[in-house]
């Protein structure tokens, strides 16, 4: 064994995707031990949750896993309907779940298309990727006027009716998209350098995943058949019929491969979404205080995993506490397990495939 | 040994030229992106740009004062001799701290108050951002683009 040496990676690194600093013990080329820092996003939202009321604190969700915001400000305004018990019209439902799957195929373009590029598949993928995804985004823009922080969905609702001919766009984005998922498969998939790259890479095995409590794509690519859309479905997601993809190796491959099975099965939902969506008015009308006491739990399915909110109510405007359970801190847990005894670039492609957003992890 | 060696690099090769066949499909399509300070796309219907706000239509009644979750917007009023008319002293809006989340706009029973088009915010000194007096109708005319 040569002489060791500690390399820091980040905060500032291109391949870190946010601000991570990891703590690389190497000899030579092999990593022995890799240590995350943490801490360089810390915007304390969960102490800010407790001095705003609970519609105030829609837009600071979309903060958390800013490539995912829909499904942050979905998880938020369910366990808030949950903790006051309020209904939710069957149009708003069914758009709502529109929106979250949207909003994942988008957010798993995001991370095929940076993950190629960790590989060295320079900026081509990530293009193509980030092509697709401004169809989405421009349709959100249109739907409720912002591109990366929606802040769309409202506690009993949503803030406003799709404007008409939204059905015919995704419907449209539909037939486009699975046309390009061959491409990907054409492009990167099979291609046997990325299967060199990628292959046997960053093994997770199903009793480490549980154990780290790793959840979402990562730990349906073990091979846990693990969906809280089927297992305890919440919205009207128990209405539509779609499979859980699972991978079989766990490996950097798998995870990868994964997303693009799931985008397939999002545009399934939202398809028959689309098809059955009620007329009526999803606008919350409720009045904008809230008050209620009590304390809840509610978990739904993010596009990273699961995330989960804790609410403790005392009665007055704003929560007593609200505790945020976010996907990518637990996924990050497993890294320094994955990396042990790989090569330096090979960290880096591990570290791609788990698809962490620093804005969740530091919160 | 050097028979597998050299069938890797070879299917290696074939595998790039496979993936160039994908990119060579796209050249020839239109472009996506825009030239953007030449060419300027419109914004969308609903976008979320600055705060900006009719005086005229409003009624003084504070309710978007009460939503703001970053404490950006600042209103006062004086009461006239009549004890009934009211009217705005100050109402003036902080750009650095508003997060552009339209509950403002949403909350407002009179439709005053709103978000335009407006996207490129750029000042040559961050504290003209700090306090934007929304009751004079100069309040964007400087910036290239700004509406109201
Ligand atoms: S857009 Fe949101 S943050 Fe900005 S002034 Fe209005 S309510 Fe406040
Ligand atoms: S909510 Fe509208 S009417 Fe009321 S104070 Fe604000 S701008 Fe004026």
């Amino acid at each position: 064994m040569g002489e060791l040496f500690t390399v820091n990676m980040g905060p500032q690194h291109p391949s870190t995707h946010g601000v991570l600093y990891l703590e690389l013990v190497m000899d030579g080329e092999i990593v022995l031990s890799c240590k995350p820092h943490l801490g360089y996003l810390h915007r304390s939202i969960e102490k800010i949750a407790e001095n705003r009321t609970y519609t105030q604190f829609i837009p600071f969700t979309d903060r958390l896993d800013y490539l995912a915001s829909m499904n942050n400000n979905l998880g938020y305004c369910l366990a808030v309907e949950k903790l006051l018990n309020i209904a939710v019209p069957p149009r708003a439902q069914y758009l709502r779940v529109i929106m979250a799957e949207l909003n994942r195929v988008i957010s798993h373009l995001v991370a095929i298309g940076t993950f190629a590029q960790d590989l060295g598949a320079y900026a081509t993928p990530l293009f193509y990727a980030f092509r697709d995804r401004e169809k989405i985004v421009e349709l959100f823009d249109e739907i409720c006027g912002g591109r990366l922080t929606y802040n769309y969905i409202r506690i009993g609702g949503l803030s406003g009716d799709v404007p008409a001919g939204t059905e015919q766009v995704i419907k449209d984005f539909i037939k486009y998209e699975r046309k390009q998922l061959v491409e990907y498969n054409e492009l990167l998939t099979y291609n046997v350098i990325f299967l060199a790259r990628s292959k046997k890479i960053g093994i997770l095995t199903q009793e480490t995943a549980i154990n780290y409590s790793v959840t979402g794509p990562m730990l349906r690519a073990s091979g846990v058949k693990w969906d809280i859309r089927k297992e305890e479905p919440y919205l009207v997601y128990d209405k539509f019929d779609f499979d859980i993809p699972t991978g079989t190796a766990g490996d950097a491959w798998d995870r990868f491969k994964l997303k693009l099975d799931e985008i397939e099965q999002s545009l399934r939902i939202i398809e028959q979404a689309i098809g059955a969506i009620p007329e009526g008015n999803p606008v919350s009308k409720v009045n904008r205080v809230f008050r209620g006491s009590g304390e809840t739990y509610m978990r739904t399915e993010n596009p990273k995993g699961e995330l989960g909110f804790y609410l403790v109510a005392d009665g007055g405007l704003m929560p007593y506490r609200c505790k945020i359970r976010s996907p990518s801190f637990s996924n990050l847990g497993a890294l320094p397990e994955l990396v042990k005894g790989l090569n330096i670039s090979d960290a880096v492609c591990v570290l791609g495939s788990l698809d962490i957003v620093m804005g969740e992890i530091d919160r | 040994m050097l028979f597998i060696y050299i069938k890797r690099i070879f299917v290696g090769f074939y595998s790039i030229l496979k993936g160039l066949k994908v990119t060579f499909k796209n050249i020839f399509k239109k472009p996506v992106t825009l030239h953007y300070p030449v060419v300027k796309q419109p914004m969308k219907e609903r976008f979320r740009g600055m705060v900006d706000l009719y005086p005229e239509k409003c009624v003084i009644c504070y309710q978007c004062i009460r939503i703001c979750p970053t404490a950006a917007l600042d209103l006062g009023h004086k009461v006239l001799e009549d004890n009934k008319t009211k009217n705005i002293t100050k109402f003036t809006f902080n750009a650095e701290l508003c997060c552009f989340c339209g509950l403002c706009e949403e909350i407002c029973p009179t439709d005053a108050i709103f978000l335009n088009k407006m996207y490129e915010v750029s000042y040559f000194d961050h504290k003209d951002l700090l306090s934007i007096d929304l009751m004079s109708n100069q309040k964007y005319k400087h910036v290239d683009g700004g509406v109201s």
